[in-house]
């Protein structure tokens, strides 16, 4: 290969590509360190550190790790996240993953009812979204009730604070997420294989079998470990769904550990300490996928549009599957949340309950102005951390994908932030920007750090997720060509990654819009967001308020995510058309 | 002392046939507090409901803007003790019993004894002014109305060990007085350690949910018909919701705990004075009308509760929990709880 390095007029020297890309490897990993390290250090200082009740630094301990080894209900609480995560994840996968599939590489009627479940279950607020379906699965919901009045016994069909509970819910919750990612692999996929499996003779459900979703496996693998640990590391479901029911997992114990007076920071800080060894024990056999996942690549320099595959006979049971879908994911939690928000109190939804509904919580929630500079905050917050975030894992996701120097090194450090429970995030942010020379303390500045550490992780999966698909030979005729690194990664693989782009972009904006755990530390006077305002309702008991304030804040979130849908659409299909 | 709030009464109505400014806050406290523009208040308190008049009220009166974080008290002495550590006090002023116990642990409470509360019952201010009462939170079990009638509700501790109760039952997991320790408190108080603790271990056999919020979501729990009972919530609330036509009510089970909700001053504070100001003004009468209009039980003699029923004394027997009992036991009450109902 040497005949390269001594090109003239038609390329660039190889030497000078690698030095280019070696730079910009080490850059990014140095941004990437920047962001993610000092709330690490934090981290560890605080899980070994004894606090007074100023919390400040009572000497140096390893107390904390003894206890959080030696604690009676780890071994239960450490079972039960492993089931919980394991089996929401499953649920995620199957319903996000055959509706990808359906949707994209498939003829089946109501694909848009597909985007719009998704969209509008990603714009609604986790809060709100999870109260819908306690409230559908509750004691007293719909669900229980006319199970009673059929059958005329006392005892509920279904205990929604149970482990199946939180795995239905938590399941739900991450589908739209799988379902994004998916669709983004499954539009990328090399349609010529399954193509000539059917013309070799192979039945439909075999090529899928053994053509489409072989080649999706490194995606799908990734991802699954990516929502496994997203489960495995998240406390709203098993708080408000597990708790009640008596299930502890280990993020409730953390959360126990935070909620008490003076915080348990320590016991928070050793566990998320340990979590950060079991992930990374988890992201060797991603890496492992990932190394092997070249093969799999189906962007080449060949022209690579996909075909549809005809369901034919089987055109129903694909509607059926994205109208079960839309029915269960979206319109009956909203439903719920329709009903809190046009009735004074929560109550059972029968006839008898219809003479209370009225728009007074509507009305409330439009007429004050307290709310309007809310929803600007929110919104800025979450576009930049959304774009800052894409610009950064785009960089970051090449280098590590075309294994640039430091590579290795800036995805682990990409990835770490997804070990961090939000509220331990927040606190070591939150320590962060009390010492921080610039007075950045509860300014919006502050919460869009946090926001761009905690997200990073979710920008990277979709960029190089992205780029993984994108073969070598293109970047490579641009080299030959004449193309510098930046001008590969600008003009080469940034146009062909744009729909990954869009659809990281408007996730992490999504889930910004409703993060509530990291802005109720960070956020200042004159610096609050939506979901600080829904949670102070919502714990005030002013349910129906949050549900009004929710329902208006995600018909707004959502009319922004269908305009930027069809804005990326037509800017995909430019670039592909 | 009797003669006092007849003088201030005096006073005051004189002060007002002349229309000069309230004489609660003097006219120096008011001119330092304008020259530093503004004040800000770390709240725990329900916005729309008190925050967002308080605001109005204090804001249209002095012409000092009011800026206010609000969270849960935990995230609120969280911010004050980092803030306090790092010396970047932003928070002025802050309300809660719980977030005062926790911040004046850190040293971090500025003692002011207000004028507005000259008038108060001693046993709702500190007396070297660490704090001052403006509230009074009486923790009760409430129950739903169509699915207990008024004759099956439990009335005395006793009927909670009721096996009809058995799995029915739910509280915050709030490790506050406003939760399952101050429950705890008051079995306590109400039979003796010995014998209140055999009654818990009976109690816990009962198995009660613990709700991981406050006691106004628990309360929920019952008008939806979650849980048809639950326990250790504010009365205040059941009452603001039953007014709303929800199928609830609370029962007195006497003596009830109740404890103060508070306002206090940062040590450190960045604008001190206006501090202050804001601290009068929530404890002067058109501050306590502002608590009284949202339902809650205000402190200050002159304004009633907006329903009688729910003031303390005359109606029920309270075993009132302030800071410093708060101090002395919270600690052991929510041991119980971990040991006995986790």
């Amino acid at each position: 290969m040497t005949d390269l390095t001594s090109s003239g007029a038609h390329g660039r020297p190889k030497r000078l590509r690698a030095r280019e890309g070696n730079l910009l490897g080490t850059s990014m990993a140095l941004i990437v360190a920047i962001l993610v390290l000092p709330p690490v250090w934090f981290l560890f200082k605080a899980s070994i550190t004894k606090l007074n009740a100023g919390l400040s630094s009572d000497g140096l301990t390893w107390d904390n790790y003894l206890r959080l080894f030696t604690s009676e209900a780890l071994l239960g609480s450490l079972m039960n996240s492993v089931i919980f995560a394991v089996f929401a994840t499953l649920v995620s996968l199957v319903v996000g993953g055959i509706l990808a599939w359906l949707v994209v590489r498939t003829d089946t009627p109501f694909k848009g009812l597909a985007f719009v479940t998704t969209i509008v279950s990603l714009g609604t607020p986790y809060i709100l979204y999870v109260t819908g379906w306690l409230y559908l699965l509750g004691r007293s919901g719909p669900i229980n009730v006319t199970w009673k009045l059929i059958t005329g016994r006392m005892d509920n069909l279904f205990d929604v604070n149970s482990l199946l509970g939180m795995i239905a819910i938590e399941g739900f919750l991450w589908s739209p997420l799988v379902f994004l990612l998916l669709s983004a692999t499954f539009r990328t996929a090399n349609a010529e294989m399954e193509e000539a499996a059917r013309m070799s003779g192979a039945s439909v459900s075999s090529t899928i079998w053994r053509i489409s979703f072989r080649l999706a496996f490194p995606a799908i693998a990734a991802l699954a470990i990516f929502v496994f640990v997203r489960n495995l590391e998240s406390f709203e479901v098993p708080a408000l769904v597990g708790m009640p029911g008596g299930i502890d997992v280990l993020t409730t114990q953390i959360y126990e550990g935070v909620q008490r007076m003076p915080p348990d920071i320590g016991y928070a800080s050793a566990y998320s300490v340990a979590m950060i060894c079991c992930i990374a024990v988890l992201l060797y056999f991603y890496g492992k996928i990932s190394s092997a996942a070249e093969r799999y690549a189906g962007i080449t320099g060949k022209g690579y549009r996909p075909r549809l595959f005809k369901l034919g006979r089987y055109r129903w049971l694909g509607a059926a599957i994205v109208l079960a879908n839309f029915v269960i994911v979206l319109l009956l939690p909203l439903a719920a949340i329709l009903w809190m928000a046009l009735t004074p109190f929560v109550q059972p939804m029968r006839l008898a309950s219809l003479r209370y509904v009225s728009l007074k919580h509507f009305e409330n929630v439009l007429g004050q102005s307290y709310y309007h500079g809310l929803f600007l905050n929110t919104v800025i917050v979450a576009a930049g951390t959304a774009t800052v975030v894409m610009l950064l894992t785009l960089f970051t996701g090449w280098v590590v994908a075309r294994r640039k120097a430091f590579g290795k090194t800036s995805e682990q450090l990409v990835t770490m932030p997804l070990v961090f429970p939000g509220l331990v995030l927040g606190l070591a942010v939150l320590q962060l920007a009390l010492v921080f020379p610039l007075p950045v303390y509860g300014t919006l500045w502050i919460i869009s750090f946090g926001f761009i550490i905690r997200y990073m992780p979710y920008g990277m999966r979709y960029s190089f997720a992205g780029i993984m698909q994108i073969h070598q030979e293109l970047e490579q005729a641009a080299s030959v060509a004449g193309a510098n690194t930046f001008e590969i990664i600008w003009r080469v693989v940034t146009p062909l990654l744009l729909p990954a782009l869009a659809s990281g972009w408007l996730f992490i904006f999504l889930i910004a819009t409703k993060e509530m755990s990291m802005p109720l530390l960070l956020s200042g006077p004159g610096a609050q967001t939506i979901p600080v305002a829904m949670f102070d309702l919502w714990s005030s008991g002013q349910s129906g308020e949050v549900a009004a304030l929710g329902l208006i804040w995600a018909t707004l979130m959502t009319i922004l995510s269908c305009a930027f849908y069809l804005m990326t659409r037509r800017a995909s299909a430019k670039t592909f058309g | 002392m009797s003669m006092r709030p007849k003088l201030i009464v005096a006073l005051a109505a004189t002060a007002w046939a002349f229309a000069v400014p309230s004489l609660a806050a003097d006219q120096a406290l008011i001119d330092a507090a304008k020259k530093e523009g503004s004040v800000t208040w770390y709240t725990t308190l329900v916005v729309n409901q008190v925050v967002q008049p308080i605001k109005q009220g204090f804001e249209e009166k002095y012409g000092i803007t009011l800026n206010f974080a609000s969270a849960p008290w935990q995230e609120t002495s969280f911010r004050i003790i980092n803030e306090g550590k790092a010396q970047a006090t932003k928070a002025d002023v802050f309300d809660s019993l719980p977030a005062f116990a926790a911040i004046n642990a850190a040293g971090l409470v500025q003692p002011y004894i207000s004028g507005a509360a000259k008038d108060y019952d001693p046993a709702y201010k500190e007396p070297t002014g660490l704090w001052t009462a403006n509230i009074i939170q009486p923790v009760t079990p409430a129950f739903n109305t169509e699915m207990v009638p008024a004759s099956g509700a439990p009335h005395a501790y006793a009927d909670l060990l009721d096996p009809k109760w058995a799995g029915k039952m739910a509280w915050s997991n709030s490790p506050s007085i406003g939760g399952p320790p101050g429950f705890i408190g008051g079995v306590l108080s109400a039979m003796g350690d010995e014998k209140g603790m055999d009654y818990l271990h009976k109690l816990a056999a009962q198995k009660i949910a613990n709700i991981p919020s406050n006691p106004r979501v628990v309360l929920d729990r019952a008008i939806s018909g979650e849980n048809p009972l639950v326990l250790a919530i504010y009365n205040y609330h059941a009452e603001i919701s039953k007014n709303q036509g929800a199928p609830v009510d609370w029962i007195k089970m006497e003596p009830v705990v109740a404890h103060v909700g508070l306002v206090a001053l940062t040590k450190g504070a960045p604008h001190p004075n206006a501090g202050k100001l804001l601290i009068d003004y929530i404890l002067s009468d058109e501050g306590a009308k502002v608590m009284a209009d949202a339902g809650y039980i205000p402190t200050d003699k002159n304004v009633k509760s907006s329903a009688p029923a729910l003031t303390p004394g005359d109606n029920y027997k309270i075993f009132l929990v302030t800071p410093e009992i708060y101090e002395k036991k919270i600690a052991d009450w929510t041991k119980i709880y971990d040991d006995l109902f986790k």
